[in-house]
């Protein structure tokens, strides 16, 4: 299957979604996944397209670019090898880490980056920041995949010694826990 | 993908208001460690509990910790005892007591309940033996709980019984007359007990059930109480009904988190999974009261007129939501109000806004029942006795679940305070009106007759 995933960034308005997604049909290109998001009134898109045989991902940003010019857009096109969501490690766990703490630069980098060391993957983060000591101001949660061979009590450990550092409250908690509650 | 809401709103759940499961119960049965060689028997039983609960309290914690939920306390409940030594003397089953307050210890378990009776339509010879060495039993011990079923909607009232439990109720009060009483705390007079409660002092593994259980017991008073001020702060017109509404979704989120927890424990042990138990169980500290509750529902105080109708709705909203959230829901499956065991409750008390009669009267709209009630230390056998067949008599008429555990503390009287410690909490003796003076109804014995409305078949 030839296939090409496009980003697209833009400052938020109506339509952009309308736009992209017209210009894509138009070119014969079927969308098999999207997921899009505004943070801050910024608009961020990822689109994986499906495109005819004789096309590259390189005639599809062309394209795009031109169609999109008016909108003020940045398209960013790659070639896409595909593949389902299920963790790349083989056997994992989700669980979601939650932080809460006073704001300074660098949090996620360090944060992450025990997650990194770990072998862990990330599969989702969302992160607010608005400044200043008040936990409920600055929080990060991360959903990650960590792999049956990865040692949970060590990761847990060490992401807790970290936050610790960084005057974060923090809490490792396996995935169910919210399904249970919040999903029927 | 998990929404920002979802996670935040759980988070606040666990760290602020006090979400946890309360306890994880492990039923064992020990039906065929009986028999008349009392170190035989003793033998079994220790080693039937070590061998199955060995790695329980490891692996609750475990569950716990993989979801960020604390399991509480983690304890055992097994087979009556009356029924597993009906054969020993009242001496052999006080240490046959010490053999199960040992195991409990050896696998760090904080209770072991069943060491009961089942007498409603009568007692037998290991019965009387049983009730004769509770009192030792439970003063010799720290961990041993004991229960005693006295009547049922089946059978009526064994009034013979209940004059029995009056003394025996005093009995371990005076043996542990220098710590308030404390035995006391440990021992639970039942009418309609499930045979499945995970919840002490009552648990006890029931006749029909399997080899070994996992049952549940659920938390979360400080959740429903902070999910309605939330609500009245965002809408201070709220009526009742949307309440009502509001208090069965939270009930729901509670009862997942146990069942989530308590199916994971089972599979980890190989054991089957048995009930969650909805009940709201407070306990002694800020934030975790049912008592808390009345208030932000708008009451002055539990006990002041009101009571009854919001303990109701309470109560009939927190089993919506949690039959809906289980499809395993047994136990007592309701609202505790534990009198020392909750803050609130406790201080509604010793303003002299809840009596013991009004205490009484909510008991008829949730479950258990005169709960951790310490009483004034002249309270006779007699009057005590007349007290719990009071509380018989609700549960036996409306076809549910009572209880008493009641207290009197010796040497106090009412106004006073005992202290029981940790979880047992500490409360205000309550005034017993008109309890002085001769009750001969009370020594009458017998049965009282079981209600017409037993007769379903």
């Amino acid at each position: 299957m030839n296939k090409a995933i496009l980003s697209i960034l833009g400052r938020d308005r109506p339509g952009i979604v309308a736009a992209v997604s017209r210009a894509l049909t138009d070119l014969n290109c079927n969308i098999e996944n999207v997921s899009q998001t505004m943070i801050q009134r910024e608009f961020a898109g990822i689109f994986i397209v499906s495109m005819p045989e004789e096309m590259t991902s390189l005639d599809l940003q062309r394209e795009m670019d031109s169609r999109l010019s008016l909108l003020g857009l940045h398209i960013y096109t790659k070639p896409c090898a595909g593949g389902d969501d299920e963790c790349l490690a083989g056997d994992c766990e989700p669980f979601i880490v939650t932080t809460k703490g006073p704001d300074r630069k660098g949090l996620v980098a360090d944060i992450s980056e025990v997650i990194a060391r770990n072998g862990v993957n990330i599969t989702n983060l969302q992160a607010v920041f608005k400044g200043g000591d008040a936990p409920g101001d600055n929080i990060m949660i991360y959903e990650v995949d960590i792999p049956a061979s990865v040692d949970q009590q060590a990761l847990a450990n060490e992401l807790r010694v970290k936050a610790e550092r960084l005057h974060l409250d923090i809490s490792i908690q396996h995935r169910n826990i919210f399904e249970a509650i919040n999903r029927i | 993908m998990l929404t920002y809401r979802e996670i935040i709103s759980t988070l606040e759940m666990v760290k602020n208001e006090n979400l946890d499961v309360r306890t994880v119960t492990l039923g064992v049965n020990l039906l065929d460690c009986a028999g008349g060689d009392p170190n035989g028997v003793r033998k079994r039983i220790r080693e039937r509990i070590l061998g199955l609960a060995g790695s329980f309290v490891q692996v609750c914690d475990g569950v716990g910790q993989k979801y960020g939920i604390p399991v509480v306390n983690k304890r055992i409940a097994v087979s009556p005892i009356a029924v597993v030594g009906a054969a020993l003397s009242r001496a052999q089953l006080v240490a046959l007591a010490k053999t199960l307050d040992a195991s409990a210890r050896e696998v760090h378990v904080d209770f072991i309940g069943g060491f009961s009776a089942l007498v409603e339509k009568g007692l037998a010879a290991g019965d009387r033996s049983l009730i004769a060495a509770i009192p030792e039993a439970l003063a010799a011990t720290e961990r041993v709980c004991a229960s005693v079923n006295v009547a049922s909607t089946r059978a009526g009232i064994n009034m013979d019984a209940v004059l029995l439990m009056g003394k025996t109720v005093k009995r371990a009060a005076e043996l542990t007359a220098d710590r308030d009483g404390v035995a006391c705390t440990k021992l639970c007079v039942f009418a309609n007990i499930p045979e499945d409660i995970p919840f002490m002092a009552g648990a006890y593994l029931g006749i029909g059930e399997a080899d070994a259980v996992i049952n549940v017991g659920v938390s979360g008073p400080g959740v429903v109480k902070m999910a309605v001020e939330r609500a009245l702060a965002a809408d201070p017109d709220m009526d009742l009904g949307s309440l009502s509404e509001l208090i069965k979704k939270t009930a729901y989120k509670v009862t997942r988190v146990g069942e989530l927890i308590g199916r994971e424990v089972a599979e980890h042990l190989k054991i089957r999974f048995g009930v969650v138990d909805l009940s709201l169980a407070p306990t002694p500290n800020v934030g975790d009261s049912v008592g808390e509750i009345f208030q932000s529902l708008g009451l002055r105080a539990i006990g002041v007129p009101g009571t009854t109708a919001a303990l109701a709705l309470l109560n009939d909203a927190v089993k919506k939501g949690g039959a809906f959230a289980s499809s395993r829901v047994g136990g007592l499956s309701g609202a505790f109000i534990p009198v020392s065991e909750d803050l609130n409750i406790s201080e509604a008390v010793r303003n002299g806004q809840l009596c013991l009669e009004k205490l009484e009267a909510i008991t008829s709209v949730c479950s258990v029942g005169l709960d951790m009630v310490a009483l004034p230390g002249e309270t006779t056998e007699e009057t005590i006795s007349a007290i719990i067949a009071d509380e018989m008599a609700i549960g036996v008429i409306n076809n549910k679940t009572t209880a008493t555990r009641l207290i009197p503390v010796p040497g106090k009287k009412p106004g006073d305070k005992a202290y029981f410690g940790g979880l047992m909490g500490h409360s205000t003796i309550i005034s017993v009106n008109n309890g002085s003076g001769d009750n001969p109804f009370i020594r009458r014995g017998g049965l009282i007759p079981a209600p017409i409305h037993s007769l379903r078949n």
